[in-house]
Protein backbone atom coordinates (compact mmCIF):
# COMPACT_ATOMS: atom_id res chain seq x y z
CA UNK A 1 0.00 0.00 0.00
CA UNK A 2 2.52 2.04 1.07
CA UNK A 3 4.77 1.25 -1.64
CA UNK A 4 1.98 1.88 -4.36
CA UNK A 5 1.43 5.53 -2.80
CA UNK A 6 5.24 6.21 -3.34
CA UNK A 7 4.90 5.22 -6.91
CA UNK A 8 1.89 7.60 -7.19
CA UNK A 9 3.84 10.63 -5.62
CA UNK A 10 7.01 9.66 -7.86
CA UNK A 11 4.70 8.99 -11.24
CA UNK A 12 2.77 12.78 -9.70
CA UNK A 13 5.88 14.54 -9.85
CA UNK A 14 7.37 13.18 -12.92
CA UNK A 15 3.66 14.54 -14.66
CA UNK A 16 4.07 17.89 -12.89
CA UNK A 17 7.67 18.36 -13.72
CA UNK A 18 6.95 17.14 -17.52
CA UNK A 19 4.02 19.70 -17.42
CA UNK A 20 6.02 22.09 -15.93
CA UNK A 21 8.96 21.50 -18.41
CA UNK A 22 6.61 21.78 -21.44
CA UNK A 23 4.52 24.88 -20.33
CA UNK A 24 8.24 26.56 -20.51
CA UNK A 25 9.11 25.41 -23.78
CA UNK A 26 6.10 26.26 -25.10
CA UNK A 27 6.27 29.83 -23.41
CA UNK A 28 9.72 29.44 -24.92
CA UNK A 29 8.59 29.16 -28.27
CA UNK A 30 6.07 31.58 -28.55
CA UNK A 31 8.05 34.07 -27.25
CA UNK A 32 10.63 33.50 -29.90
CA UNK A 33 8.42 32.80 -32.34
CA UNK A 34 6.87 36.72 -31.64
CA UNK A 35 10.51 38.21 -31.52
CA UNK A 36 11.27 36.83 -34.09
CA UNK A 37 7.90 38.25 -36.50
CA UNK A 38 8.72 41.21 -34.98
CA UNK A 39 12.77 41.38 -35.71
CA UNK A 40 11.87 39.93 -39.36
CA UNK A 41 8.68 42.52 -40.02
CA UNK A 42 10.58 45.65 -40.96
CA UNK A 43 13.90 44.28 -41.68
CA UNK A 44 12.16 42.02 -44.47
CA UNK A 45 9.70 44.38 -45.71
CA UNK A 46 7.46 41.69 -47.04
CA UNK A 47 4.78 42.52 -49.76
CA UNK A 48 2.14 44.38 -47.14
CA UNK A 49 5.05 46.19 -46.11
CA UNK A 50 6.45 47.39 -49.35
CA UNK A 51 3.30 48.12 -50.75
CA UNK A 52 2.44 50.56 -47.91
CA UNK A 53 5.42 52.46 -48.16
CA UNK A 54 5.30 52.96 -51.83
CA UNK A 55 1.83 53.96 -51.92
CA UNK A 56 2.69 56.75 -49.25
CA UNK A 57 6.13 57.79 -51.44
CA UNK A 58 3.46 57.90 -54.04
CA UNK A 59 1.74 60.33 -52.41
CA UNK A 60 4.08 62.68 -50.98
CA UNK A 61 5.66 62.31 -54.34
CA UNK A 62 2.89 63.50 -56.58
CA UNK A 63 2.39 66.47 -54.35
CA UNK A 64 6.69 67.10 -54.12
CA UNK A 65 5.80 67.02 -58.46
CA UNK A 66 2.71 69.74 -57.86
CA UNK A 67 4.67 72.06 -55.24
CA UNK A 68 7.57 72.31 -57.21
CA UNK A 69 6.55 72.26 -60.87
CA UNK A 70 5.52 75.03 -60.43
CA UNK A 71 8.96 77.50 -59.54
CA UNK A 72 9.17 78.51 -63.06
CA UNK A 73 5.78 80.31 -62.28
CA UNK A 74 6.42 81.85 -58.91
CA UNK A 75 6.71 84.94 -60.10
CA UNK A 76 3.25 85.71 -61.21
CA UNK A 77 1.43 84.27 -58.15
CA UNK A 78 -0.45 86.12 -55.86
CA UNK A 79 0.95 86.33 -52.18
CA UNK A 80 -1.68 84.35 -50.81
CA UNK A 81 -1.04 81.63 -53.78
CA UNK A 82 2.60 81.64 -52.71
CA UNK A 83 1.85 81.24 -49.13
CA UNK A 84 -0.18 78.60 -49.52
CA UNK A 85 2.74 76.77 -51.27
CA UNK A 86 4.72 77.31 -48.65
CA UNK A 87 2.34 75.97 -46.24
CA UNK A 88 2.25 72.46 -48.64
CA UNK A 89 5.81 72.70 -48.26
CA UNK A 90 5.69 72.36 -44.61
CA UNK A 91 3.17 69.90 -44.39
CA UNK A 92 4.94 67.77 -47.25
CA UNK A 93 8.53 67.76 -45.18
CA UNK A 94 7.61 65.66 -42.58
CA UNK A 95 6.12 63.08 -44.84
CA UNK A 96 9.45 63.06 -46.30
CA UNK A 97 11.40 63.04 -43.46
CA UNK A 98 9.66 59.37 -42.97
CA UNK A 99 11.92 58.03 -46.44
CA UNK A 100 14.92 55.95 -46.71
CA UNK A 101 17.77 58.29 -46.08
CA UNK A 102 18.99 58.45 -49.53
CA UNK A 103 15.62 59.10 -50.74
CA UNK A 104 14.67 61.95 -47.59
CA UNK A 105 18.49 63.25 -48.20
CA UNK A 106 17.80 64.49 -52.09
CA UNK A 107 14.08 65.18 -51.71
CA UNK A 108 14.22 67.27 -48.23
CA UNK A 109 16.94 69.31 -49.95
CA UNK A 110 14.91 69.57 -53.49
CA UNK A 111 11.83 70.36 -50.77
CA UNK A 112 14.48 73.45 -49.32
CA UNK A 113 15.17 75.26 -52.36
CA UNK A 114 11.46 75.20 -53.98
CA UNK A 115 9.93 76.39 -50.45
CA UNK A 116 13.33 79.08 -50.13
CA UNK A 117 12.25 80.20 -53.89
CA UNK A 118 8.79 80.91 -52.81
CA UNK A 119 9.50 82.78 -49.55
CA UNK A 120 12.13 84.47 -51.98
CA UNK A 121 9.20 86.01 -54.29
CA UNK A 122 6.68 86.28 -51.41
CA UNK A 123 9.12 88.79 -49.71
CA UNK A 124 9.67 90.72 -52.97
CA UNK A 125 5.92 90.65 -53.47
CA UNK A 126 5.44 92.12 -49.89
CA UNK A 127 8.34 94.68 -50.49
CA UNK A 128 6.66 96.08 -54.13
CA UNK A 129 3.48 96.00 -52.14
CA UNK A 130 4.41 98.13 -49.28
CA UNK A 131 6.27 100.73 -51.68
CA UNK A 132 2.95 100.98 -53.93
CA UNK A 133 1.22 101.46 -50.79
CA UNK A 134 4.01 104.25 -49.94
CA UNK A 135 3.61 105.75 -53.18
CA UNK A 136 -0.16 106.14 -53.02
CA UNK A 137 0.06 107.41 -49.77
CA UNK A 138 2.72 110.44 -50.54
CA UNK A 139 0.38 110.94 -54.43
CA UNK A 140 -2.70 110.97 -51.85
CA UNK A 141 -1.22 113.78 -49.35
CA UNK A 142 0.18 115.83 -52.39
CA UNK A 143 -3.30 115.99 -53.90
CA UNK A 144 -4.46 116.93 -50.24
CA UNK A 145 -2.36 119.40 -50.28
CA UNK A 146 -2.76 120.73 -53.89
CA UNK A 147 -6.42 121.29 -52.93
CA UNK A 148 -5.21 123.03 -49.59
CA UNK A 149 -3.54 125.57 -51.68
CA UNK A 150 -6.45 125.66 -54.16
CA UNK B 1 85.41 102.75 -50.74
CA UNK B 2 84.66 99.56 -52.61
CA UNK B 3 83.92 97.93 -49.09
CA UNK B 4 80.93 100.28 -48.45
CA UNK B 5 79.23 100.11 -52.00
CA UNK B 6 79.66 96.29 -51.60
CA UNK B 7 78.39 96.40 -48.03
CA UNK B 8 75.61 98.98 -49.39
CA UNK B 9 75.07 96.72 -51.89
CA UNK B 10 74.23 93.36 -49.88
CA UNK B 11 72.17 95.51 -47.44
CA UNK B 12 69.68 96.69 -50.10
CA UNK B 13 69.92 92.82 -51.07
CA UNK B 14 68.82 92.00 -48.39
CA UNK B 15 65.76 94.40 -48.03
CA UNK B 16 64.82 93.27 -51.04
CA UNK B 17 64.60 89.63 -50.06
CA UNK B 18 63.09 90.67 -46.89
CA UNK B 19 60.11 92.20 -48.78
CA UNK B 20 59.79 89.42 -51.24
CA UNK B 21 59.56 87.02 -48.11
CA UNK B 22 57.65 88.63 -46.34
CA UNK B 23 54.52 89.54 -49.13
CA UNK B 24 52.09 86.52 -47.26
CA UNK B 25 49.17 84.61 -49.78
CA UNK B 26 50.12 82.22 -52.27
CA UNK B 27 49.86 82.83 -56.21
CA UNK B 28 46.92 80.17 -57.63
CA UNK B 29 47.80 78.39 -60.23
CA UNK B 30 45.79 78.90 -63.40
CA UNK B 31 44.08 75.60 -64.15
CA UNK B 32 44.21 74.25 -67.83
CA UNK B 33 41.45 74.26 -69.96
CA UNK B 34 40.43 70.52 -69.81
CA UNK B 35 41.00 71.05 -65.88
CA UNK B 36 38.79 74.31 -65.49
CA UNK B 37 35.70 72.89 -63.51
CA UNK B 38 36.93 69.81 -62.05
CA UNK B 39 35.95 68.68 -58.76
CA UNK B 40 37.66 66.68 -56.13
CA UNK B 41 35.23 64.78 -53.62
CA UNK B 42 36.63 63.09 -51.06
CA UNK B 43 34.25 62.70 -48.32
CA UNK B 44 34.24 58.57 -47.61
CA UNK B 45 36.20 57.48 -50.53
CA UNK B 46 39.84 57.88 -48.41
CA UNK B 47 38.34 56.24 -45.44
CA UNK B 48 36.95 53.39 -47.74
CA UNK B 49 40.43 52.88 -49.31
CA UNK B 50 39.59 54.31 -52.55
CA UNK B 51 41.19 57.24 -54.14
CA UNK B 52 38.86 60.31 -54.10
CA UNK B 53 36.37 61.46 -56.89
CA UNK B 54 37.54 62.95 -59.70
CA UNK B 55 34.53 64.83 -61.58
CA UNK B 56 34.54 66.49 -64.86
CA UNK B 57 32.13 69.42 -65.40
CA UNK B 58 32.87 69.70 -69.04
CA UNK B 59 31.42 66.47 -70.13
CA UNK B 60 28.23 66.92 -68.02
CA UNK B 61 27.56 70.28 -68.67
CA UNK B 62 27.96 69.75 -72.38
CA UNK B 63 25.37 67.12 -71.84
CA UNK B 64 22.85 68.61 -69.06
CA UNK B 65 22.05 71.97 -67.65
CA UNK B 66 23.18 73.54 -64.46
CA UNK B 67 19.66 72.46 -63.24
CA UNK B 68 19.38 68.61 -63.63
CA UNK B 69 21.84 68.55 -61.36
CA UNK B 70 22.02 70.67 -59.13
CA UNK B 71 18.10 71.19 -58.92
CA UNK B 72 16.80 67.89 -59.60
CA UNK B 73 19.70 65.49 -58.67
CA UNK B 74 20.24 67.96 -55.61
CA UNK B 75 24.09 68.21 -56.41
CA UNK B 76 25.32 71.38 -53.65
CA UNK B 77 26.94 74.16 -55.31
CA UNK B 78 30.45 73.38 -53.48
CA UNK B 79 32.18 70.26 -53.51
CA UNK B 80 31.78 67.87 -50.77
CA UNK B 81 28.66 69.41 -49.35
CA UNK B 82 26.27 67.06 -50.89
CA UNK B 83 27.82 64.42 -48.88
CA UNK B 84 27.51 61.34 -51.26
CA UNK B 85 27.48 58.15 -49.82
CA UNK B 86 27.97 55.42 -52.15
CA UNK B 87 24.92 53.38 -50.77
CA UNK B 88 23.31 56.77 -52.13
CA UNK B 89 24.59 56.17 -55.57
CA UNK B 90 23.60 52.32 -55.54
CA UNK B 91 19.98 53.00 -54.63
CA UNK B 92 19.91 55.26 -58.10
CA UNK B 93 20.64 58.88 -56.31
CA UNK B 94 22.54 61.66 -56.95
CA UNK B 95 25.32 60.01 -59.40
CA UNK B 96 23.59 56.89 -59.47
CA UNK B 97 20.41 59.08 -61.00
CA UNK B 98 22.58 58.56 -64.27
CA UNK B 99 25.48 55.85 -63.66
CA UNK B 100 23.25 53.07 -63.36
CA UNK B 101 24.13 50.78 -66.35
CA UNK B 102 20.77 51.36 -67.90
CA UNK B 103 20.75 54.90 -69.08
CA UNK B 104 22.07 55.48 -72.74
CA UNK B 105 24.16 57.69 -73.97
CA UNK B 106 26.02 57.86 -77.28
CA UNK B 107 24.30 54.67 -77.96
CA UNK B 108 26.16 53.08 -74.87
CA UNK B 109 24.79 52.06 -71.48
CA UNK B 110 26.40 54.59 -68.92
CA UNK B 111 28.14 52.97 -66.46
CA UNK B 112 26.84 52.13 -63.35
CA UNK B 113 28.44 53.98 -60.26
CA UNK B 114 28.66 52.70 -56.93
CA UNK B 115 26.94 48.81 -56.40
CA UNK B 116 25.98 46.77 -53.28
CA UNK B 117 28.40 44.29 -53.70
CA UNK B 118 31.60 44.47 -54.47
CA UNK B 119 34.51 42.67 -55.68
CA UNK B 120 37.85 43.18 -56.90
CA UNK B 121 36.68 42.79 -60.46
CA UNK B 122 35.06 46.53 -59.91
CA UNK B 123 37.73 47.50 -59.40
CA UNK B 124 38.58 49.35 -62.97
CA UNK B 125 34.65 50.28 -62.98
CA UNK B 126 35.77 52.16 -59.14
CA UNK B 127 38.22 53.47 -60.47
CA UNK B 128 36.35 55.28 -63.59
CA UNK B 129 35.41 58.17 -60.53
CA UNK B 130 37.71 56.85 -57.74
CA UNK B 131 40.93 58.10 -59.90
CA UNK B 132 42.36 61.13 -57.84
CA UNK B 133 45.95 60.27 -58.58
CA UNK B 134 45.53 57.43 -60.33
CA UNK B 135 46.46 57.03 -64.39
CA UNK B 136 43.14 56.20 -65.72
CA UNK B 137 41.58 56.39 -68.75
CA UNK B 138 38.18 58.22 -69.62
CA UNK B 139 36.02 57.65 -72.49
CA UNK B 140 36.34 61.26 -73.50
CA UNK B 141 39.09 63.09 -74.85
CA UNK B 142 38.60 66.76 -73.87
CA UNK B 143 40.32 67.96 -76.86
CA UNK B 144 38.92 66.01 -79.69
CA UNK B 145 35.56 66.83 -77.63
CA UNK B 146 36.63 70.79 -77.95
CA UNK B 147 37.61 70.80 -81.53
CA UNK B 148 34.78 72.34 -83.25
CA UNK B 149 33.26 74.35 -80.81
CA UNK B 150 33.67 77.62 -80.53
CA UNK B 151 36.48 79.07 -78.63
CA UNK B 152 36.99 81.65 -75.56
CA UNK B 153 40.11 82.87 -74.16
CA UNK B 154 39.81 80.93 -70.72
CA UNK B 155 38.16 78.61 -68.59
CA UNK B 156 37.47 75.50 -70.35
CA UNK B 157 38.54 77.85 -73.45
CA UNK B 158 34.98 77.69 -74.58
CA UNK B 159 32.48 79.69 -75.64
CA UNK B 160 29.39 77.11 -74.50
CA UNK B 161 26.46 79.90 -74.90
CA UNK B 162 27.47 79.91 -78.68
CA UNK B 163 28.60 76.37 -78.96
CA UNK B 164 24.71 75.97 -77.80
CA UNK B 165 23.41 78.50 -79.81
CA UNK B 166 25.03 76.57 -83.15
CA UNK B 167 23.41 73.23 -82.05
CA UNK B 168 26.95 71.90 -81.47
CA UNK B 169 25.86 70.84 -77.72
CA UNK B 170 22.32 69.99 -76.36
CA UNK B 171 22.11 70.28 -72.79
CA UNK B 172 19.20 68.48 -71.58
CA UNK B 173 16.99 70.73 -69.28
CA UNK B 174 14.64 67.78 -68.36
CA UNK B 175 15.60 63.99 -66.67
CA UNK B 176 12.83 61.56 -67.11
CA UNK B 177 10.89 60.38 -63.80
CA UNK B 178 13.03 62.85 -62.06
CA UNK B 179 12.56 65.76 -63.19
CA UNK B 180 9.26 67.75 -62.15
CA UNK B 181 7.52 68.53 -65.39
CA UNK B 182 7.68 72.32 -65.34
CA UNK B 183 5.59 74.81 -67.94
CA UNK B 184 8.27 76.79 -69.99
CA UNK B 185 9.77 79.65 -68.35
CA UNK B 186 8.66 83.64 -68.71
CA UNK B 187 11.06 85.59 -70.68
CA UNK B 188 13.52 87.17 -68.15
CA UNK B 189 14.50 90.61 -68.75
CA UNK B 190 18.05 91.29 -69.24
CA UNK B 191 19.16 94.45 -66.82
CA UNK B 192 22.43 96.01 -66.27
CA UNK B 193 24.23 97.17 -63.00
CA UNK B 194 26.40 99.78 -62.50
CA UNK B 195 30.19 99.13 -61.39
CA UNK B 196 31.88 101.47 -58.72
CA UNK B 197 34.57 101.66 -60.40
CA UNK B 198 34.53 104.79 -62.53
CA UNK B 199 35.15 104.10 -66.86
CA UNK B 200 34.21 100.32 -65.95
CA UNK B 201 31.51 99.28 -68.28
CA UNK B 202 28.56 98.43 -67.25
CA UNK B 203 27.57 94.78 -66.62
CA UNK B 204 24.68 93.12 -68.61
CA UNK B 205 23.45 90.40 -66.73
CA UNK B 206 22.02 88.10 -69.33
CA UNK B 207 18.92 86.93 -66.87
CA UNK B 208 17.14 84.65 -69.47
CA UNK B 209 20.64 82.76 -70.42
CA UNK B 210 21.17 82.17 -66.35
CA UNK B 211 17.10 81.30 -65.85
CA UNK B 212 17.29 78.64 -68.85
CA UNK B 213 20.11 77.22 -67.96
CA UNK B 214 19.62 77.32 -64.00
CA UNK B 215 16.32 77.49 -63.32
CA UNK B 216 15.55 80.06 -60.41
CA UNK B 217 15.58 78.35 -57.25
CA UNK B 218 19.17 77.48 -58.01
CA UNK B 219 20.30 81.10 -57.34
CA UNK B 220 17.65 81.98 -55.37
CA UNK B 221 17.29 82.48 -52.55
CA UNK B 222 20.49 80.60 -51.65
CA UNK B 223 23.17 82.54 -53.85
CA UNK B 224 21.04 86.04 -53.99
CA UNK B 225 19.74 86.76 -51.23
CA UNK B 226 18.65 90.54 -51.22
CA UNK B 227 14.93 91.11 -52.06
CA UNK B 228 15.42 94.80 -52.38
CA UNK B 229 16.42 95.50 -56.07
CA UNK B 230 19.79 97.55 -55.89
CA UNK B 231 20.34 97.17 -52.16
CA UNK B 232 22.78 94.16 -52.11
CA UNK B 233 26.13 95.44 -52.51
CA UNK B 234 28.61 93.13 -54.75
CA UNK B 235 32.03 93.34 -54.75
CA UNK B 236 34.83 91.53 -56.71
CA UNK B 237 36.65 90.62 -53.51
CA UNK B 238 33.28 88.81 -52.21
CA UNK B 239 32.76 87.31 -55.82
CA UNK B 240 36.41 86.14 -55.80
CA UNK B 241 35.36 83.97 -52.83
CA UNK B 242 33.38 82.68 -54.09
CA UNK B 243 30.00 84.81 -53.38
CA UNK B 244 27.60 85.68 -55.60
CA UNK B 245 28.03 85.36 -58.92
CA UNK B 246 31.69 84.03 -57.89
CA UNK B 247 29.85 80.63 -56.88
CA UNK B 248 29.89 79.59 -60.54
CA UNK B 249 32.01 82.41 -62.26
CA UNK B 250 35.10 81.21 -60.09
CA UNK B 251 34.73 77.33 -60.59
CA UNK B 252 32.61 76.49 -63.58
CA UNK B 253 31.41 79.45 -65.83
CA UNK B 254 33.89 81.66 -67.55
CA UNK B 255 35.99 82.90 -64.97
CA UNK B 256 36.55 86.60 -63.26
CA UNK B 257 39.44 87.25 -65.81
CA UNK B 258 37.47 87.19 -68.30
CA UNK B 259 35.81 90.66 -67.29
CA UNK B 260 34.50 91.99 -70.93
CA UNK B 261 31.69 89.13 -70.42
CA UNK B 262 30.45 90.72 -67.63
CA UNK B 263 31.24 94.42 -68.42
CA UNK B 264 29.66 94.38 -71.52
CA UNK B 265 28.06 97.59 -71.59
CA UNK B 266 29.96 100.16 -74.42
CA UNK B 267 31.33 103.01 -72.35
CA UNK B 268 29.82 106.58 -73.82
CA UNK B 269 32.14 108.63 -75.26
Amino acid sequence: MLFKAMLFKATLFKAMIFKAKFDTALITLLLFLGLAALCSAPAVGGPYAAAQTGASQESWQKEFDEICAQTEDAMTFSQAELADLIRRCDNLKPRIEKSDESRRKVYLERLRKCRGLYAYVLDAKKLDAQKLDAQKLDAQKLDAQKKEKK
Amino acid sequence: MNNKIFAILILVSCLFCGLALSQTGTKKKRPLPYEYGRVVIDNYSQKADLAPVVFEHWIHRSMFTCRVCHVDIGFAMKAGATDIKAADNAHGYYCGTCHNGKMVADGKPVFAACSRKFNLEDEKRCQRCHSYGLKVASDFDFFQFSQPLPKERFGNGLDWEKSEELGLIRPASFLPGISAPKNSLALQKDFALNPKVEGMPDIIFSHKKHTVWNGCELCHPDIFMGVKRGAAKYTMVDISEGKSCGACHTTVAFPLTDCQRCHSKPVQP
